[in-house]
């Protein structure tokens, strides 16, 4: 803005002025002073024409009705209280001058509910990010994938029992199904059965550790036992050696300290099958 | 405007945990928030949204308000503001500089309030005229920058004076001042400019 004289007031005065002059807070002199210059000085005049309309246009313009449901989405998101009582108070036919201003008690339920949203404001708030709700979403799609492959119905879960030993139970089912699964994986055990030859062909062959004779030691009996009866032939003589009874035992004739026992030779053919 | 110790006193309620305290605040200032919000983001969808951040960020830093350094609405109008100017550098880029024939007004809830109340007197053609002008004001205004706009809604929309508008933007009286006749004189020129160009 040019800063000349006018009429004994400079321009950056009247700009300084104009405010006050639309407001009507100048009188005197000074508002004398203002008048003159705006007629005269061909920058201010104007300006102050155009200030005047400005405002003048500004105050056609009125104050517009909020939504009916701003109230009510205000409290719903700071107290988290949504309450039919509300709803019905807010009438869209009325406005805020004709609503009836009623103080409202809230009910106890109310007042926990704010506190509870008090308390759990930072934690809401939170949780309500975006970057949280994926990292959740990814989580939950991860487990409900792992439970899957593992076999896991959600209908399984409620006849799951909890008690520890049933737990235990279950762990050891669990990872004993896992092994077994995994051993039973065509390819698992085709590296394992390759890995075996390898090591075997790998490694000398070791002595036969020599064999100790246990007395006691019956596990070889039957095999031995078969061995030797099914090395003997079908027709094989056997020799059977029985002393006489007592019904051949003659008391008179013989001494019963030194018996002389009749020696009876019997060939059975006994067929071994 | 307000009796100091009433709000004080509802201040001190609602940050005791009082539902209703927040409820009253909530109704009585809503509708101011409303009215700044919309006439500053040209927007009855973006004035919803930020009047309902402006009572969540209310709500959350209501115990940091301090009622001897200001006046209750004055706090409230600064968080208000900055909201504002912080949407306006989150929108920027997005913005498109439409034309003042472009109907600019997509307010469905929001009425003025000339309209709400029946006027047998007014014909239909003088509400309709108004609600045009109405309108070809409201995007004018959306037309002026960030700095006026906010100066001239403050004074001429919300009746706030030099010392509290200083308050709210943190700049001196004589720039309030400075501001408020620019942005008039910024937003008749371009109402000129439109009237001109229908005639």
């Amino acid at each position: 803005m040019p800063d000349h004289t006018s009429n004994g007031m400079q321009c950056h005065e009247f700009d300084g002025l104009v405010s006050d002059a639309l407001d009507g807070a100048l009188s005197g002199s000074r508002l004398e002073g203002f008048q003159a210059h705006a007629r005269t000085c061909s920058v201010c005049g104007p300006l102050f024409a155009e200030v005047t309309a400005g405002r003048n246009w500004l105050k056609d313009l009125t104050e517009v009705e909020p939504p009916v449901s701003l109230v009510i989405n205000i409290l719903a998101s700071t107290t988290g209280v949504d309450t039919q009582r509300l709803r019905a108070n807010v009438s869209p036919s009325l406005s805020m001058s004709q609503q009836p201003r009623v103080s409202f008690r809230p009910s106890w339920w109310e007042r926990a509910q704010a506190w509870a949203s008090g308390a759990m404001q930072p934690i809401w708030g939170t949780v309500r990010q975006p970057r949280f709700a994926m990292s959740f979403g990814m989580a939950f799609f991860s487990l409900s994938v792992a439970l899957s492959v593992l076999g896991v119905k959600p209908a399984d879960l409620r006849s799951v029992s909890l008690r520890p030993a049933a737990i235990r139970h279950t762990y050891y089912n669990t990872q004993a199904r896992v092994v077994r699964y995994y051993e039973n994986i065509r390819f698992v055990y085709e590296v394992e059965s390759r890995v075996r030859e390898l090591k075997r062909n790998v490694t000398p062959a070791e002595p036969a550790p020599a064999k100790k004779e246990h007395k006691n030691d019956t596990t070889q009996q039957p095999e031995q036992k078969q061995d030797r009866n099914y090395s003997q032939n079908e027709n094989h003589l056997i020799l059977a050696c029985a002393p006489l009874g007592p019904s051949v035992f003659d008391p008179l004739n013989q001494d019963p300290l030194n018996p002389d026992l009749p020696v009876v030779s019997v060939t059975t053919y006994r067929r071994f099958v | 405007m307000e009796d100091v110790q009433v709000v004080a006193m509802l201040v001190r309620r609602c940050v005791a945990g009082d539902a209703a305290a927040w409820e009253e605040i909530v109704q009585t200032y809503n509708r101011r928030i409303y009215n700044i919000c919309y006439r500053f983001a040209g927007s009855a969808d973006d004035a919803e949204d930020l009047a309902q951040e402006v009572f969540i960020k209310m709500y959350r830093t209501l115990a940091t308000y301090d009622s001897s350094k200001g006046a209750f609405v004055t706090w409230v109008t600064t968080i208000t503001r900055n909201l504002l100017v912080d949407h306006f550098r989150k929108t920027k880029q997005d913005r498109i500089t439409d034309s003042l024939d472009a109907a600019s007004s997509a307010h469905e809830d929001a009425q003025p309030l000339s309209e709400q109340i029946q006027d047998q007197s007014a014909p239909p053609d003088a509400r309709v005229r108004s609600r045009e002008v109405g309108e070809t004001v409201h995007a004018a205004l959306a037309k002026l920058s960030p700095e006026l706009r906010e100066a001239v809604i403050l004074r001429d929309l919300q009746d706030f004076d030099y010392r509290e508008i200083a308050t709210v933007l943190k700049v001196p009286e004589g720039t309030v001042k400075s501001r408020i006749n620019r942005g008039r004189a910024e937003l008749a020129r371009l109402l000129q400019r439109t009237y001109r160009q229908v005639m």
